[in-house]
C-alpha cells in the first residue's frame, strides 16, 4: 500500500470519528488489531455495541465506497467482531456493524459522510 | 421474549393451525425463518422488514428468529407475512396486546404494508371452529369468501398499521356481516336451461333419469347433434346444493384459488369441461405441491369430457379409482393430502372417427378397423362405470325451427328431487345415496321385479346377447326410471326404457 493511500485511509478515519462522536457515540477503541485484520472504530451507541468500518474515497471513479465492502470482507469484519466479544467477554450484548463512508473532495475536504447503520446482516 | 401469534395453512383441503413465535435475542442482527418454510416464506423476510419500515414502524437491529410450529409440516405461500410482521411487533413491544388466543390472521404484505388476497381462505375459516378461535383478520379482499361461515368474527383489513391500530384498541375495525344463506339463495340461478334445446326428447329424459339415479352418461351422436349444449345443462336439473356441499366444494375451489375474483359460494353445481389434451395430473391434481385436479374442481357437479376418445389412455385410466371411491390421494414429496371427488361423469363422442357414423343422411367414410380402433380407446374398466349410454341424432328440420320452447329446467329438477327423495329414504343409512352406487348384493332386495318384467330381462339377456355385468347396470337404471315413475316394483316398460340406454351392449358398432 503506498504511503499517500494509507494517509487517506487514516485521515478518513479521524473525518468518521469526528462524525461519530458528533452524533453521541461513545469511542471505546481505535484500530483495534486481531488475529485476522483489523477494526476500524468500536463504539458504543444506547446500549448496542457498534463496530465501524471505514471506507474512505477521494475519487468517484471506483463507484461508492460502500461497494467496496464485500462478501468476504464482511465476513472478515464479523470475525473481527467476535474476536472482540470473546476477549471482552461480551458475546451476549446487542451489537451491530456499520459502516461510514467518507468522499474526498478537492483538498482532501470531506464532500460527503454517509453513515450506514446495520450495514452487514449475519451471513455466517 | 417470546411472542406468539396464530395462523393457519391448508393440508389438502383441511386447515391447520401454525403457531407462529418470534423471538428476539442479542448477537448480530439477522432474520431467520425456521420450521420447514417454502420459498415464499423465505423471501417474505424482505417484504416484512420493508412493509414494518414502511408502516412507520421500526424494524429491530437485532437478531430476529421465526418458527412456524409444527415444524414437520411444509409450510407454504404468503399468508404468514402478516403474522410474522405482527409476532415481530408483539416482541417488540409495539402491540401492548398479549392475549391474542382467539385470533387467526392471514395474509400478504407488499413492501408498503398494505395486504393482498391469499388464497385458501374459506377452508381455514371453516377450520377455525376445531382450532377453538372465534376471530379472523384478513385482507379485505377475502372478507367475503370467509363471510360463509357463520360461526367466526371477520375482521377485513386493509393494512399493516390497520392491522396494529386495531390489536391496540385505536381504531374499530366493522365486522364482515355472515351472509352464507342469502349467498346460497341469490347465486343458486344458472345460465343456461332445458328449454334453450330443441328437440332430442329421447336425450333429455335419459339425462333426466341419470340425474335422477345419480348415473354416469356417454352421449353419442354426430358433430353438431347437441351433445355439449345438453351436458351444460344437466347441473340446472340436478337437485339444489345444500349449504354443506356448497362450502365442500367451495373450499376445494378455495385452495385451487379460483375464489379470488370477489366469488364467495360456488352455489350452482360447478360444471367442469377440460380440453382433451389435458394431463392425469391436472385431471385428478397433482403438481410438487399437489393442487386439487378437475375432477375434485367437479365435486358435487358434473365433469364433463368431450371427445372422450380423444383423451389420452393414462388419463382415461387414472379417472377408475377416484370414480369408485368418490376422493383421491395423492402422495408427492411435499405431502399426501385427499381431495374429495363426488362427480358425475358425462362423456361425449362420435360414433366413428368421421363423425357420421349413425348418421341417416352422410356417408361415413371410416373403415371398420378405424371404428374398431377408435372406440376400443376407452377401456372397458371406464365404459364399466358409465350406466347411460344416449344416442343424440342429427336434429331435423322441424325441430330445427319448431319455435315452441322445451320443458324447463325447474319442472325436470321437481321430477328428479321427488325421485332422489324416494331413494334416500329407501337407503337411509346404508351410506349409499344413488341408484348407481348400488352394490350387487344389494339389488335382490332393493330391485324388485313383477312377472313380466322379469320375462323381459330374460328375453334381452338372450336374444341382445347382456353380460353379466350390463345386467346389473340394467337393473340399476330401471330402478332409476320405477322410482322416477313413483312405483315400488320394477315394470317391464321401465326395463324396456332402461335397454334403450345400453347402445354400446346392442353392439351397433363394429
Amino acid at each position: 500500500m503506498g504511503r499517500e493511500k494509507r494517509e487517506i485511509g487514516m485521515l478518513g478515519e479521524r473525518i468518521a470519528l469526528e462524525f461519530l462522536q458528533n452524533k453521541g457515540y461513545k469511542i471505546k477503541c481505535k484500530n483495534f488489531r486481531t488475529p485476522f485484520g483489523e477494526l476500524d472504530i468500536v463504539a458504543r451507541h444506547k446500549s448496542t455495541l457498534v463496530f465501524i468500518e471505514v471506507k474512505t474515497r477521494s475519487t468517484s471513479s471506483f463507484g461508492p465506497p460502500i461497494l467496496s465492502v464485500t462478501r468476504i470482507k464482511q465476513i472478515h469484519i464479523i470475525k473481527n467482531a467476535l474476536f472482540y466479544l470473546k476477549r471482552y467477554g461480551r458475546i451476549d450484548a446487542d451489537w451491530r456493524i456499520d459502516v461510514v463512508s467518507v468522499k474526498l473532495g478537492h483538498g482532501l475536504k470531506p464532500e460527503i459522510i454517509e453513515h450506514i447503520e446495520n450495514a452487514v446482516e449475519d451471513i455466517m | 421474549m417470546i411472542a406468539r401469534i396464530y395462523s393457519s395453512c391448508v393440508l389438502g383441503v383441511n386447515a391447520c393451525e401454525v403457531t407462529v413465535e418470534a423471538d428476539i435475542g442479542g448477537g448480530l442482527p439477522a432474520f431467520n425463518i425456521v420450521g420447514l418454510p417454502d420459498t415464499a416464506i423465505r423471501e417474505s423476510r424482505d417484504r416484512i422488514k420493508a412493509a414494518i419500515k414502511n408502516s412507520g414502524f421500526s424494524f429491530p437491529a437485532k437478531k430476529v428468529t421465526i418458527n412456524l410450529a409444527p415444524a414437520d409440516i411444509k409450510k407454504e405461500g404468503a399468508t404468514f407475512d402478516l403474522p410474522i410482521a405482527l409476532s415481530i411487533l408483539l416482541c417488540e413491544g409495539t402491540i401492548e396486546h398479549p392475549d391474542l388466543k382467539e385470533y387467526i390472521f392471514s395474509g400478504e404484505l407488499s413492501l408498503d404494508g398494505r395486504l393482498k388476497p391469499v388464497k385458501g381462505i374459506l377452508p381455514i375459516a371453516l377450520g377455525m371452529a376445531a382450532m377453538e378461535k372465534t376471530k379472523f383478520v384478513l385482507p379485505t379482499q377475502n372478507a367475503r369468501e370467509a363471510s360463509a361461515v357463520k360461526e367466526i368474527e371477520v375482521y377485513p383489513v386493509q393494512t399493516l398499521k390497520d392491522v396494529v391500530n386495531f390489536i391496540n384498541g385505536k381504531i374499530d375495525i366493522k365486522r364482515q356481516p355472515s351472509t352464507s344463506d342469502q349467498l346460497l339463495k341469490t347465486n343458486s340461478k344458472y345460465k343456461n336451461d332445458f328449454s334453450d334445446v330443441k328437440g332430442q326428447e329421447h336425450v333429455k329424459r335419459g339425462l333426466e333419469v341419470a340425474a335422477a339415479g345419480g348415473h354416469n352418461v356417454l352421449l353419442i351422436g354426430p358433430p353438431g347433434s347437441g351433445k355439449s349444449m345438453l351436458a351444460k345443462r344437466l347441473p340446472t336439473i340436478l337437485s339444489e346444493m345444500t349449504l354443506e356441499e356448497s362450502l365442500e366444494t367451495s373450499k376445494i375451489h378455495s385452495v385451487a384459488g379460483l375464489m379470488l375474483s370477489n366469488k364467495v359460494l360456488v352455489a350452482t353445481r360447478p360444471f367442469r369441461s377440460p380440453h382433451h389434451t389435458i394431463s392425469d395430473a391436472a385431471l385428478v391434481g397433482g403438481g410438487t405441491n399437489p393442487s386439487p385436479g378437475e375432477i375434485s374442481l367437479s365435486h358435487n357437479g358434473v365433469l364433463f369430457l368431450d371427445e372422450l376418445p380423444e383423451f389420452k389412455k393414462n388419463v382415461l385410466e387414472v379417472l377408475r379409482q377416484p370414480m369408485e371411491e368418490g376422493a383421491v390421494t395423492i402422495a408427492r414429496v411435499a405431502g399426501t393430502h385427499t381431495y374429495p371427488a363426488k362427480f358425475m361423469l358425462v362423456a361425449a363422442m362420435n360414433p366413428c372417427p368421421c363423425g357420421y357414423f349413425t348418421d341417416p343422411k352422410r356417408q361415413c367414410h371410416c373403415s371398420p378397423i378405424q371404428i374398431q380402433n377408435y372406440l376400443s380407446r376407452i377401456s372397458g374398466p371406464l365404459l364399466d362405470r358409465i350406466d347411460i349410454h344416449l344416442e343424440v341424432p342429427r336434429l331435423k328440420l322441424e325441430h330445427l325451427t319448431d319455435k315452441r320452447r322445451g320443458e324447463p329446467s325447474v319442472e325436470i329438477r321437481k321430477r328428479v328431487d321427488k325421485a332422489r327423495g324416494l331413494q334416500k329414504m329407501r337407503y337411509g343409512n346404508l351410506g349409499i345415496h344413488f341408484n348407481a352406487h348400488l352394490e350387487s348384493s344389494d339389488m335382490e332386495k332393493h330391485c324388485m321385479l313383477d312377472k313380466e318384467s322379469e320375462e323381459l330381462l330374460k328375453l334381452a339377456i338372450l336374444e341382445l346377447g347382456i353380460s353379466a355385468r350390463a345386467y346389473d347396470k340394467l337393473l340399476k337404471v330401471s330402478r332409476t326410471i320405477a322410482d322416477l315413475d313413483g312405483k315400488d316394483i320394477i315394470e317391464a316398460h321401465h326395463i324396456s326404457e332402461a335397454i334403450s340406454y345400453r347402445s354400446l351392449d346392442r353392439n351397433l358398432w363394429g
